[in-house]
């Protein structure tokens, strides 16, 4: 498989104040990821660095062996998309007009979108599923399918690499496995996705593998079932087994357990 | 036990959105409005010119007598052609900036320029009374040199590490503002206590629009024009701007480039209308604002209809403006608040959307 991005001895600091510490690793192209670690461990920033919103402190990023600080804005975008875990839109812009907004990085100074906008804007729309809620007020959907929207605006951008932070933050349980389902169905369209995930539970059915930060900023990367032992998640989370429902120890597959 | 779950349908929860009003429609009922009122603003005077004559003398199908000739091509028509630039002029304006500051309560004074334009029109009328510059008074020229001198210094207030907060551009807009209006205020108590001579700013602060001369109205209308064209490619990353910072900075868009075209585009606008009618507010606010309320949140669909909007609705406020009360002429800034305020309160209260801020 080919390496799509590779982090190395990526290190990032606020200040004096360091996120990551020569962090080092690599996704291969049609993988779905699940980036995951304690709160406040540096995975947004991890997935800002490799949009190439920020700059790295040392280190660097690659994409598709290009340096990622070095693509033009443009380009970026078009090779790039991440999905934040929060936006407000001020106004009543429509789902359809919301999606329409990833195709900015491809249009001209004075030129609006050509034909090819408006079939990667449908096709974005029908691979999130979000056609019939063209019409529909962004503001006034529900939090699952905002998030929907969100993606569908990323996948308009035609990206190499779909970053989503925290895609299923805020949504009930139900609302989670919607959105997880429609993770796996870009899986299996070879779309290459790196996620921050809270929660571990629902990881196993729609990502490939796992990237874990720990406190002591070293990773963990391998497959779910290599990823998500009690051993590893109990000294990453600082979280004793017992106490946390998902953990399954000697078990590749997760299944449901009482506490 | 089986549960019985009723799954709302999408469609049935379609809004008007998806039936947006035709923009090629809008404008062509728009600009018809606006030539209509621009010729019954004509009509309208202490004299009465019909109709006829106003339409047979602007197709050149008959000349005019003396006195009409005065008052259609010397008073009345650039004063219409004039309320019509400075409508647009605002409209335009305000909808860039409300874009830019992702707030429909923004208006084209947001970033301070009133109170600049109005310190500079005081120091001008204080310094140089007689002096005039293409047709253009002094309190015009201090005017607009006052406007862009004080977006220049709170853009400048407002950038920090070679970024520019939005926050920051409008505490810093309204803060250097408000000490400006001051300073105004200071300027008029001098007026008053000393006799300077500066009653004709009184009306200036609130609007007032004289019959201007050929040479302003094409070097306006000019500068109009430029920022409307610049507006074509700004309207599109408005719409991307929508989504706040860290979503348009993913997609490709340069925030710092943005703001600032955005900034001076919409400062030469505010510029343009302030030289040719003083300080006239509520346009700026409520045609954008009401436009948006009919025809959706897309910039690009609003940016057209908001321009002949505001330029239909500052022809008509002018004429009763000048004839309401006549021979006394009211601000037409205080009567656009009077029209407006009310539209836009009933307006609001119907619609009960829910901004987001």
């Amino acid at each position: 498989m080919t390496t799509l991005l590779r982090f190395e001895n990526v290190s990032f600091a606020f200040g004096r104040q360091s996120i990551l510490d020569d962090v080092s690793f690599h996704l291969e192209e049609g993988r779905c990821t699940a980036l995951i670690g304690p709160n406040g461990i540096g995975k947004t920033t991890l997935l800002r660095l490799a949009a190439g919103l920020l700059p790295c402190s040392s280190g660097q990023i690659f994409l598709r062996g290009q340096a990622v600080i070095g693509l033009r804005r443009r380009e970026r975008a078009q090779r790039i998309a991440l999905v934040p875990q929060h936006v407000m839109v001020p106004f009543d812009f429509t789902v359809e007009q919301i999606v329409e907004q990833g195709r900015a990085p491809y249009l001209r100074l004075f030129g609006g979108p050509t034909p090819e906008d408006h079939e990667a804007v449908a096709r974005a729309m029908h691979l999130a599923d979000v056609v019939p809620l063209a019409h529909r007020v962004f503001n006034e959907l529900s939090g699952g399918e905002q998030q929907r929207v969100k993606i569908a605006l990323g996948l308009a951008q035609e990206p190499q690499l779909l970053l989503l932070d925290e895609p299923t933050q805020n949504l009930d349980i139900g609302r989670q496995i919607e959105l997880l389902d429609l993770v796996s169905s870009l899986r299996k369209e070879g779309i290459t996705i790196l996620a921050a995930m809270h929660d571990l539970q629902l990881i196993p059915e729609a990502f490939s593998s796992v990237l874990l930060l720990t406190p002591e900023q070293t990773l963990v990367q391998g497959s779910p079932q290599d990823v998500l032992q009690a051993a590893i998640l109990e000294k990453a989370f600082n979280c004793s087994p017992q106490r946390h429902p998902v953990l399954v120890r000697g078990n590749p597959t997760l299944k449901e357990k009482t506490v | 036990m089986e549960v019985e779950v009723a799954v709302p349908s999408a469609s049935t929860s379609a809004v008007s959105n998806h039936h947006a009003p035709n923009l090629g429609a809008i404008l062509c009922v728009l600009t018809t409005l606006l030539l209509a009122a621009m010729i019954f603003s004509m009509t309208v005077g202490a004299v009465h010119v019909s109709t006829r004559t106003i339409l047979t003398a602007l197709l050149a199908q008959h000349s005019l007598s003396g006195s009409e000739s005065i008052i259609l091509l010397q008073v009345r028509l650039p004063r219409t052609i004039a309320a019509a630039i400075i409508g647009a002029a605002l409209s335009i304006a305000g909808l860039l900036f409300q874009g830019l500051f992702r707030n429909p309560l923004a208006d084209p004074y947001v970033i301070g320029s009133s109170g600049g334009a109005a310190l500079g029109a005081s120091i001008g009328l204080f310094l140089l009374p007689q002096f005039t510059l293409l047709g253009f008074s002094t309190i015009s020229l201090a005017a607009f040199a006052g406007s862009a001198v004080t977006i220049a210094l709170v853009y400048w207030l407002a950038r920090a590490g070679g970024r520019t907060q939005v926050v920051t551009l409008l505490l810093a807009g309204f803060g250097v503002s408000t000490m400006l209006s001051y300073s105004t205020y200071f300027i008029e108590l001098l007026n008053q206590n000393y006799g300077l001579g500066m009653s004709v700013l009184v009306s200036w602060f609130h609007g007032t629009i004289d019959v201007p001369r050929w040479t302003q109205l094409a070097v306006a209308g000019g500068m109009v024009g430029l920022a409307a064209s610049l507006c074509l490619p700004l309207t599109r990353r408005l719409n991307t701007l929508a989504l706040g910072e860290e979503y348009s900075q993913q997609l490709g868009i340069n925030l710092e480039y943005t703001r600032v075209a955005i900034i001076v585009t919409g400062s030469l606008l505010v510029a343009a209308a302030v030289s040719l009618g003083g300080l006239i507010s509520f346009v700026g606010l409520v045609v954008p604002h009401l436009v948006r309320l009919i025809m959706g949140p897309d910039n690009v669909r609003l940016l057209p209809v908001t321009a002949l909007a505001g330029a239909l609705f500052l022809v008509l406020t002018d004429t009763a403006a000048r004839t309401l009360l006549a021979p006394t002429e009211v601000p037409v800034g205080v009567l656009s608040a009077f029209i407006g305020g009310p539209f836009f309160l009933y307006l609001l209260r119907r619609t009960r959307r829910e901004y987001k801020l």
